[in-house]
């Protein structure tokens, strides 16, 4: 049987509110477990000290249960009327300051005024009429245009000037040029053609030359420089051969050399066994 | 009890005098219940005084007179842990710095009354009785209530259950971890059968 009371049934037991079928149950499980028979005993014993503690003894004091006292207050001391004569008070005071200091206040549609003091009424200033105004733009636009009517007589009598002086002294120019072209003969267009021909001839003939003097100067560098370059090759060519030949001379002394030793170890080994026998 | 039953019956429906004497009838029992919770005379006086002045003021809703008892308890529990709570945050007076020895100042009705027994046995069991209290005080909150409710109050686990508004079973095994911690704070101050046998 794996009964096992939970804290709750073993400190009701230790109470002894527990039905008796339980109470048995438990009295049996205790049997059979005296380590938890122990606890209760432990426990029963915290009952037993805790059963010292005395109560005090006190009486009551006097507690007045009576209806809770209800002091009268006076009606200005209510809070529904402090509260509506705090704002009279306020408006009050608000006013009379209001008529000390002369507050003025005005309304008029998008206009909001406030002032202290007297009413000072603004000075008015004679205006003008539209009439007068009409005439001052009229007088004003009239004098710019003439200004600048003047004005522009002025650069067009300067432009006048310039475009004369120029033409004068250009018509002179192409007039000698005129001259000239008509002087010539057609012998000396011939003469003057010819020449050209020959001075375009004569500076063909420089540049082919010149382009030539120096194709032949870099032929030349160009061969010199590619036999160097095979002496160079050739050269490196024979270091290696040499080379390698010194290295063969070297493998065949060292060849020569193992052959003696071994002769000369071969010959002994015969020797001494011949002496043997 | 039926004679209790209908004090408070009449002071439900608003007799002084019932309230007066359910006040007389049960001042002893939440005096002693708060000074067990406190281990503080003035403390357990105050939360005594609020519980009786809730009493007058609520008494009117209890439903059921036969809950009269754990409704009351709720009461008592509710103003200690106010009160608790109150000198928690006040921080000026130590639970532990305050024994009982502060009586001489107490108002004339709060004197304990002498008793005709042997001086030497009263004064042993007053320091047991003490020394008991100060166990007491290391338990929680929460089983020190029920401790006291069940052991000094000798109340029902259902009652208690109702007074502190929890489950039986919550009750029950706050009270078994409770002991235990009990037993354990007693051994550690060398409380046991045998040093402690000729006193009980």
């Amino acid at each position: 049987m794996n009964y096992k009371p939970d804290e709750a049934t073993l400190i009701a037991y230790l109470y002894g509110e527990l039905e008796p079928a339980e109470q048995l149950k438990i009295e049996e499980y205790l049997q059979k477990n005296p380590e938890e028979k122990k606890r209760m005993e432990d426990l029963s014993f915290a009952r037993t000290v805790l059963s010292s503690v005395q109560d005090k003894e006190v009486i009551a004091p006097p507690i007045i249960l009576g209806e809770e006292l209800k002091v009268k207050t006076p009606f200005w001391k209510e809070n529904y009327f402090r509260m509506p004569l705090g704002i009279a008070a306020s408006l009050l005071i608000f006013l009379i300051a209001a008529k000390l200091v002369g507050l003025s206040l005005t309304y008029t549609p998008g206009e909001v005024k406030i002032g202290f003091g007297e009413k000072v009424k603004p000075v008015q200033e004679p205006s003008l009429t539209e009439q007068q105004v009409g005439e001052m733009i009229h007088s004003t636009v009239a004098s710019n245009n003439e200004i600048l009517k003047a004005s522009w007589m002025e650069d067009r009598k300067l432009l006048e000037q310039s475009i004369q002086k120029n033409l004068n002294s250009n018509s002179s120019k192409i007039d000698k040029l005129m001259q000239t072209a008509s002087a010539a003969s057609q012998e000396q267009v011939k003469q003057f053609v010819g020449q050209m021909q020959n001075d375009n001839l004569k500076l063909m003939k420089d540049y082919m030359q010149l382009s030539s003097t120096g194709q032949k100067e870099y032929i030349e560098n160009l061969l010199v420089d590619f036999s160097k370059y095979l002496q160079e090759q050739r050269k490196q060519d024979l270091q290696f051969l040499q080379a390698r030949v010194n290295r063969v001379e070297q493998n065949t002394d060292l060849f020569k050399q193992e052959t003696e030793q071994i002769l000369t170890s071969l010959i002994s080994t015969t020797g001494t066994n011949q002496k043997r026998n | 009890m039926m004679h209790s039953d209908v004090l408070i019956v009449r002071a439900r429906e608003g007799d002084k005098h019932a309230q007066g004497k359910l006040v007389e009838v049960w001042y002893k029992r939440i005096y002693n219940f708060s000074y067990k919770f406190f281990y503080d005379h003035d403390m357990a006086m105050e939360a005594s005084q609020k519980t009786f002045i809730s009493m007058h003021r609520n008494i009117a809703y209890l439903q059921d007179a036969a809950r009269f008892r754990s409704w009351l308890y709720t009461i008592a529990v509710n103003c200690c842990r106010e009160e608790l709570r109150k000198r928690k945050s006040d921080k000026s007076v130590s639970l532990h710095d305050l024994g009982p020895g502060e009586h001489e100042d107490s108002y004339h009705w709060e004197k304990s009354g002498t008793r005709g027994e042997n001086p030497e046995r009263v004064l042993r069991q007053n320091e047991l009785s003490d020394l008991l209290q100060e166990c007491l005080m290391q338990l929680s909150e929460e089983q020190r209530e029920v401790v006291i409710m069940k052991e000094y109050e000798g109340m029902k686990f259902r009652e208690i259950a109702e007074a502190l508004n929890l489950s039986e079973n919550t009750v029950k095994s706050r009270m078994y971890y409770g002991l235990e911690a009990l037993k354990r704070i007693l051994e550690r101050r060398k409380i046991t059968q045998e040093t402690i046998g000729y006193e009980l």
